[in-house]
């Protein structure tokens, strides 16, 4: 994972004050997690004798472990950036690890495995778009605040999933699936390489192209962006479809890694995601946000979470040590609002 | 006098019949299960259905998709409104299904419970404040986590350290299994148990801290997964450690997700719960009662210990829950 790009890099095109803010949130991120790094390795030294982040086993286990959350966190980012939210991705990520799973069952005896898994990650892929078409629609024609719009198809993928999945979870039977959850190149495991492949074009998408130029704008400041002429609908639906297609790859992923395509399976991923984007300094008001501070963002929750089994926490401080960093990391993102937001 | 007669006969007659129906009277039953989106509980469903077929019995199914008191609550208030003679519902909570349970009693509705109990479990006792429905009809969890702790200690040769995975506290047949597998291992000295770990549910989460437990313990021999997403993630996380043959996986509850791992050497062990057996007698329970007679205060049901040998056998993989 750390071959991701330099905080110098996060910044887009042309410096504008909210990118600069989220640029020292993200560099705050990468402080809290050394801290956080730090404090686990010294305990872990001093406590029993052992290495935590010299420990190869446990980078690896935190970087799978950090790929699902981080999946519907870097599509999330798009969204919050833009000033809204997508409550429905976990689900779109259940609905996909199910479809893919049946689609894959019912091609893999005909065609094989190969090209059964390329005809289940298509379907897979077009049937979470529909979530994200619907989303972008009610938000950006209808003018359905994001909050309520999503949630509702929240409850609609959820039930479309389980329908599909007859109520219960879809055992899943073909080798390449298996490879993409399981598998490693180079003792990289699959998921994670994907993962940043994933993660490399979105980061491209917002820092260096016009469309993500647009997703901040809106965030910035919706009606400006209309009055300069921006097809700020479509741009819309289009972020609302590309947080759906990562929470879909999510899915498959989830699928190939468990052979299972439960409806559930982003369920408990969805606060997880939204967390990490807002650690990695996002403002849930819009406007700010880059992709390199949700992946630090969704390092912090995967290693908090790590660790403390590492280090032999209880279980239930576990649950409140979480609580706390996302309260912390909430407060310093309202500390520079008042500190320094400008808006256009 | 004549049509005294045949008046005083019909009314006989009448009299006949009516008893004769309350004999074999028709029970209208709601069944409430803990969460609707699962196997176990759509198995358990087609075991009730069996029986409320056999016996001439209605029988609803209405539940939550998610196994939580917030939603459930509302479920049952609708089923109390539509008024059925018995309730048989898995309680999602042991505590906060008490008092809108009392709702279903105060409305002249028998309740029975499955799978899950509120209070202590023990009903009719005259103890407590719970102890209002008149039977459980369940598996023993606590047995099931002993069965499941024998047959992990047998394959990990009865020492190492091991852990419990668990979804969260406080759900009352998890919290035994988890109770029943931790007093087992009291009999082996060989074996350490570590702190249980709580997923929420999660597979992702599950897997992860398999591998912290790991990495913290190397000599870690094995895992008991106290429901199907802590045992898939767990084996997992064996897996991506590539420990697997080295930390063993047991794992409680087995739809059919359980059965490729299971082939495959993930999983090592699979505990079976006989859903469509607790369905059966929880209807033929209320049944009973309906129609006058007295029915035991607790009906436990079977296991099935399930291995990768005889996954394969019918006697064996009939126990797997349906969809």
């Amino acid at each position: 994972m750390s071959v991701t790009a330099a905080p110098a890099h996060v910044r887009p095109p042309e410096p504008r004050p909210s990118a600069w803010i989220a640029w020292v949130a993200s560099a705050r991120a990468w402080l809290f997690l050394a801290l956080l790094v730090a404090g686990f390795e010294v305990w872990a030294q001093t406590s029993f004798q052992a290495t935590f982040i010299g420990n190869i086993f446990n980078i690896r286990s935190i970087a799978v472990f950090a790929v699902a959350p981080l999946l519907l966190a870097i599509g999330q980012t798009f969204v919050i950036i833009s000033g809204g939210i997508d409550l429905s991705v976990g689900f779109t990520m259940g609905l996909a690890a199910v479809v893919v799973s049946h689609v894959a069952n019912l091609a893999t005896p005909v065609i094989g495995d190969v090209p059964g898994l390329i005809v289940a990650c298509a379907a897979a892929i077009g049937v979470s778009i529909i979530p994200g078409l619907v989303n972008g629609f009610l938000i950006a024609w209808l003018r359905v605040p994001p909050f309520i719009g999503t949630l509702g198809m929240f409850g609609v993928a959820r039930g479309v999933a389980f329908l599909l999945a007859g109520g219960t979870t879809v055992p899943v039977s073909n080798d390449a699936l298996s490879y993409l959850g399981n598998g490693s190149i180079a003792g990289f495991p699959v998921v994670v390489l994907l993962t940043i492949a994933a993660m490399l074009v979105l980061h491209y998408l917002l820092g260096q192209t016009r469309f993500g130029q647009y997703v901040y704008a809106i965030g910035g400041n919706r009606a400006a962006t209309v009055r300069a002429g921006i097809n700020v609908r479509g741009v819309t639906l289009r972020i609302y479809v590309l947080s759906a297609v990562c929470a879909g790859i999510g899915g498959i992923l989830y699928a190939g890694r468990f052979s299972a395509g439960a409806a559930q399976a982003g369920e408990p991923l969805l606060l997880d995601s939204i967390a990490a984007v807002v650690i990695g300094g996002a403002s849930l008001f819009g406007g700010s946000g880059t992709i390199v501070g949700t992946l630090i963002g969704a390092l912090i929750v995967a290693v908090i979470q790590y660790g403390l089994v590492f280090i032999d926490v209880e279980a239930f401080w576990q649950f409140v040590v979480v609580g706390v960093v996302i309260i912390i990391s909430v407060l310093v993102d309202q500390s520079q609002r008042k500190g320094g937001r400008v808006d256009e | 006098m004549k049509k005294l007669l045949s008046a005083a006969v019909a009314v006989l007659a009448l009299g006949v019949l009516a008893t004769g129906e309350a004999q074999a009277r028709k029970v209208t039953i709601a069944l409430i299960p803990g969460l609707t989106t699962d196997a176990f509980y759509i198995t358990m469903h087609k075991g009730a259905q069996a029986a409320a077929d056999a016996l001439g019995d209605t029988l609803t199914f209405q539940g939550a998709p998610d196994f939580n008191p917030v939603t459930q609550v509302p479920v049952l208030d609708a089923v109390i409104a539509r008024h059925p003679d018995v309730i048989l519902i898995a309680p999602t909570d042991k505590v906060q299904l008490i008092q809108p349970l009392k709702k279903a009693i105060e409305a002249g509705i028998k309740v029975i419970t499955v799978d899950t109990f509120i209070g202590t479990g023990k009903y009719q006792t005259g103890a407590g404040d719970a102890d209002f429905p008149l039977s459980y009809v369940a598996s023993d969890n606590i047995l099931g986590g002993q069965i499941a702790a024998r047959a992990l200690a047998k394959s990990i040769g009865g020492k190492g350290k091991v852990y419990v995975s668990n979804v969260k506290p406080g759900v009352s047949t998890t919290d035994q299994r988890e109770e029943g597998f931790k007093s087992e291992l009291k009999n082996y000295p060989g074996i350490t148990v570590l702190e249980t770990q709580f997923n929420d549910d999660d597979a992702n989460k599950a897997a992860s801290q398999l591998q912290s437990v790991l990495a913290r313990n190397p000599d870690l021999a094995g895992v008991f997964g106290a429901n199907l997403f802590s045992a898939l993630g767990s084996a997992n996380g064996v897996k991506q450690a590539g420990a697997t043959g080295k930390v063993r996986v047991a794992a409680f509850d087995a739809p059919k997700a359980i059965v490729e791992p299971l082939k495959k050497g993930l999983v090592d062990i699979a505990i079976a719960q006989h859903p469509a057996e607790i369905g059966y007698f929880g209807v033929v329970a209320a049944h009973a009662v309906i129609n006058g007679q007295s029915i035991p205060t607790a009906i436990g049901t079977g296991f099935t210990v399930m291995t990768r040998e005889n996954i394969d056998e019918p006697a064996i993989n009939q126990f797997l829950y349906s969809d």
